[in-house]
């Protein structure tokens, strides 16, 4: 969602477009992904408000800054991705085949990051995006590091820390997290939620607004 | 007010792309980027329309034209 809302704001034609199709594919990702949770024996998270809504704080409020957009881009995507991969290359066949595409075009939303970061400097976007994106992936010994023991993720969380930190060279790594306050469910350790309109594009209330009545 | 691009330097590139094995490629579009990842990411997202089997781009300076339109032949 955040990435569509600079499909007319970004700093070029190009990446305005770029931006909107990559915010299509997320959206599309974000919904066949809930609908996985089950093949992971992880009940579907409750998300009737912001309260409970899963998400990242850095996509809590919209963007402001061009620089914020390339470090979601570069690095929350990119973690994203790395528990796709985790889950493509684990032993639950229908994520298997489910992620595949899904990784395919992941990998234009790497490019599109990997060299928009080149080109900017996103300095403190990229590091409050790093935090969360480790803080996302979890403590060692959580759930994550349950599934990979269990086969169902290929990669742990000290595996996903290294490959986020592989695809970001040259970058400079956060310093450790506190992991006080940390939500299991949503994965964050700061307090908030995703604002209330956004919440409702993303429930389909937005669009039930235009059905007609039924009855 | 005259365009600005925020990129020093950026290179043109054609999009090529096809719908079957069996049609050849043709000219689908082209993109301006300051390099071969962004102009893919570009390329992609901008020209996704259709179920292409195959989508390549190509540096628009490493084409070597022989004739063109307007010009001596």
């Amino acid at each position: 969602m955040r990435y569509a809302e600079w499909c007319i704001a970004a700093p070029t034609l190009e990446a305005d477009i770029a931006a909107a199709a990559m915010g299509l594919d997320d959206i599309g990702h974000s919904r066949v992904l809930y609908g996985s949770l089950r093949e992971l024996g992880t009940p579907d998270a409750a998300a009737d408000d912001a309260a409970t809504y899963a998400n990242v704080p850095y996509l809590d409020r919209p963007w402001t800054e061009w620089t914020q957009f390339v470090a979601a881009n570069a690095v929350l995507d990119s973690a994203f991705t790395l528990m796709m991969e985790a889950l493509a290359n684990g032993s639950v066949d229908v994520l298997r085949t489910r992620l595949k595409k899904m990784l395919q075009e992941e990998r234009y939303h790497t490019l599109h990051g990997r060299s928009w970061m080149q080109e900017v400097n996103a300095g403190a976007a990229l590091e409050r995006a790093w935090r969360e994106a480790l803080a996302w992936i979890g403590p060692e010994n959580s759930d994550v590091d349950e599934l990979h023991r269990a086969g169902r993720l290929a990669y742990g969380v000290r595996d996903l820390r290294r490959l986020l930190e592989e695809r970001l060279e040259g970058q400079a790594a956060p310093n450790a997290l506190e992991w006080a306050g940390w939500e299991p469910i949503r994965r964050r350790t700061q307090p908030g939620g995703i604002d209330q309109a956004t919440l409702e594009m993303l429930q389909g209330l937005a669009e039930k607004r235009y059905m007609p009545a039924s009855g | 007010m005259p365009y600005t691009r925020v990129h020093a330097e950026v290179h043109e590139y054609d999009v090529f792309a096809r719908k079957t094995r069996v049609e050849p490629l043709h000219q689908v579009g082209s993109v301006v980027a300051p390099d071969d990842d962004l102009a893919m990411a570009y390329a992609r997202a901008t020209y996704d329309e259709e179920r292409w089997v195959e989508m390549m781009i190509v540096p628009k300076a490493a084409i070597i034209s022989l004739w063109a339109p307007g010009g001596d032949s």
